[in-house]
């Protein structure tokens, strides 16, 4: 039989007893990860002491399928990278093509072009509003989203056929035409989700125990958007006025007129997860201003541009950019003269943001890194592709 | 590790921040309570209620083999390669038959199958199709329990029988 001594447990409670970091797995399947992000965290009790991303669940090999594939068929795997932002997506790709081709396309295009981008990013920063209010614990503003987005949704269901990956903007043009009733549609939503915005306001964003949650929490300074190269509404949210649509036109954006939304500071601080919020509401807004003014101008005419059937671009390479609703979407492509892309490379918003937790997660409570993870908004098909 | 310190408030503070969270909570329970009387609800009962898809919605294809000229342009098109088509050259002796928009079926189509499984229902085959015979259905329901059954053989008999039913 073995014998204590208490000399041995003296001797526990004096040198050994000491404090070290608890490792925790948050995902891959967590629900307030937005997809399957692993974020291992150091833990010291409550407060997070380190944090590391790991990405890769949901790696799809798309740039390299790309290859394979003509250009017409890139376009719906160019979809499935961001799925709650396709049309943008989509138009990315398809400006990066146009500009390697230099094909025309036509007037009413654009605009159809510019209303469906602008109407996803009002889906898209609806589906950020209502798993951002959940992900903090309330979740009736998810279903007050989910309501208006469901609108969005069912107009391109009937305009491309599908609800989510829509194969819609097509090299030259767009694929269906808007008929009047449905542009009379997008009238009244508009017009609706002007109102919809304030009372969101209203429920959540100035909402004591929302601001509470967010305000002064995940601040990201000027500094920090710069070294990480941030881009979107987390930029926007820091203060930086940095919005593609005015500094780099593209489409007829130069015929617009809106304002650039930045985090000014209302509740807590500049670059602080209330703020990012605050930009994404502020920025329905001017989308429902852009929209309006489309509607306004749209002309009658035809809505696919020339271009061979078999495409061909010359030998050279391109880099297009827009500002998707996450941030600066970029698609390098270089072709080498075949029907086939030679290489078509992704430069994704999301994969920036990504790697900022590591940088905002040390010193907070595990509560309140969701709420900075929840506030980048980030997809996790566009993170691996 | 240094832990986040609180910062002492005044009583002044302490009771103005409970008034302000009760003001605008009960703000917000004012849009519940709206939604709770004066809205109508906007979810279906699916298995009940059935949604009637817009006719452009983009569901399971369905080919009109009595129209297909073995052309192969949709499995050039397809993305995914889930299209099976084989085909023999017709003899010189026989008659051409001819497709309803009247093109000649220079072949005859032996095999005509569609991977559904594989699919990712991008439309770009309908689109490319001389003589639109392979159209996207707006047909939503058909699960099954292994991905084999997913394998749509259109010259099948009991798949022609849709025809009658989609192709008006």
């Amino acid at each position: 039989m073995q014998t204590w001594d208490l000399e041995d447990f003296g001797e526990v409670k004096s040198e050994k007893l000491k404090s070290e970091l608890l490792t925790v797995n948050m995902g891959p399947q967590h629900p307030a990860t937005h997809g399957v992000l692993r974020v291992e965290i150091k833990t010291d009790s409550e407060v997070v002491a380190e944090a590391i991303p790991h990405i890769g669940y949901l790696h799809r090999c798309m740039e390299k399928h790309c290859e394979a594939l003509d250009y017409r068929g890139v376009i719906p795997f160019v979809d499935r990278m961001d799925y709650l932002a396709s049309m943008s997506q989509e138009w990315t790709y398809v400006l990066a093509v146009e500009k390697l081709l230099g094909t025309e396309v036509p007037k009413r295009a654009e605009y159809i072009r510019i209303i469906v981008a602008e109407l996803q990013r009002i889906a898209s920063h609806l589906m950020a509003f209502g798993t951002y209010a959940l992900d903090l614990g309330a979740f009736s503003p998810f279903l007050y989203a989910f309501e208006e987005r469901e609108t969005i949704l069912r107009l391109f269901e009937e305009v491309s056929g599908a609800r989510l990956l829509y194969n819609y903007i097509w090299i030259g043009g767009v694929w269906n035409d808007f008929s009047d009733e449905q542009l009379k549609r997008v009238q009244a939503f508009i017009k609706h989700m002007d109102k919809e915005v304030d009372k969101y306001n209203n429920l959540v964003s100035h909402n004591r125990i929302f601001v509470e949650r967010t305000a002064n929490v995940g601040i990201l300074t000027l500094e920090d958007i710069r070294q990480f190269g941030a881009t979107g509404p987390v930029a926007r949210g820091s203060g930086y006025a940095w919005d593609l649509r005015k500094v780099e036109p593209y489409g007829l954006y130069d015929q617009f007129e809106f304002d650039i939304p930045v985090g000014e500071g209302e509740e807590g601080t500049v670059g602080d997860c209330w703020n990012r919020y605050m930009v994404r509401m502020k920025e329905m807004k001017e989308s429902i201003k852009i929209i309006q003014q489309a509607l306004d101008g749209i002309e009658a005419g035809d809505i696919q541009g020339k271009v061979s059937k078999v495409i061909k671009p010359p030998k050279g390479e391109v880099y297009m950019r827009t500002e998707c609703p996450r941030g600066e979407l970029g698609i390098h492509l270089v072709s080498d003269g075949s029907k086939n892309p030679y290489r078509l490379k992704v430069k994704s918003p999301c994969f920036t943001h990504t790697s900022m937790l590591g940088h905002m997660g040390p010193g907070q409570m595990i509560a309140d890194f969701v709420a900075s993870i929840g506030s980048i908004d980030i997809v996790l098909g566009e993170v691996d592709r | 590790m240094q832990h986040q310190q609180i910062e002492p408030i005044s009583i002044k503070e302490y009771f103005g921040n409970i008034f302000s969270a009760v003001k605008t909570s009960l703000k917000g329970m004012g849009i519940t309570i709206k939604y709770v009387f004066a809205v109508k609800p906007v979810t279906i009962e699916y298995p009940d209620v059935k949604e009637v898809l817009p006719e452009g919605a983009r569901q399971r294809l369905y080919n009109d083999v009595v129209n297909c000229i073995s052309c192969t342009n949709c499995a050039l098109a397809c993305p995914v390669d889930c299209i099976y088509i084989t085909s023999v050259r017709r003899p010189k002796s026989d008659d051409v038959p001819k497709t309803d928009d009247g093109t000649a079926k220079r072949q005859i189509l032996t095999q005509y199958i569609i991977d559904t499984a594989l699919c990712c229902y991008c439309g770009l085959c309908t689109t490319v199709c001389p003589t639109e015979c392979l159209t996207h259905s707006t047909d939503y329901e058909f699960s099954q329990y292994t991905a084999d059954e997913m394998k749509y053989d259109y010259m099948a008999p009991d798949i022609i029988a849709w025809r009658d039913r989609i192709v008006k």
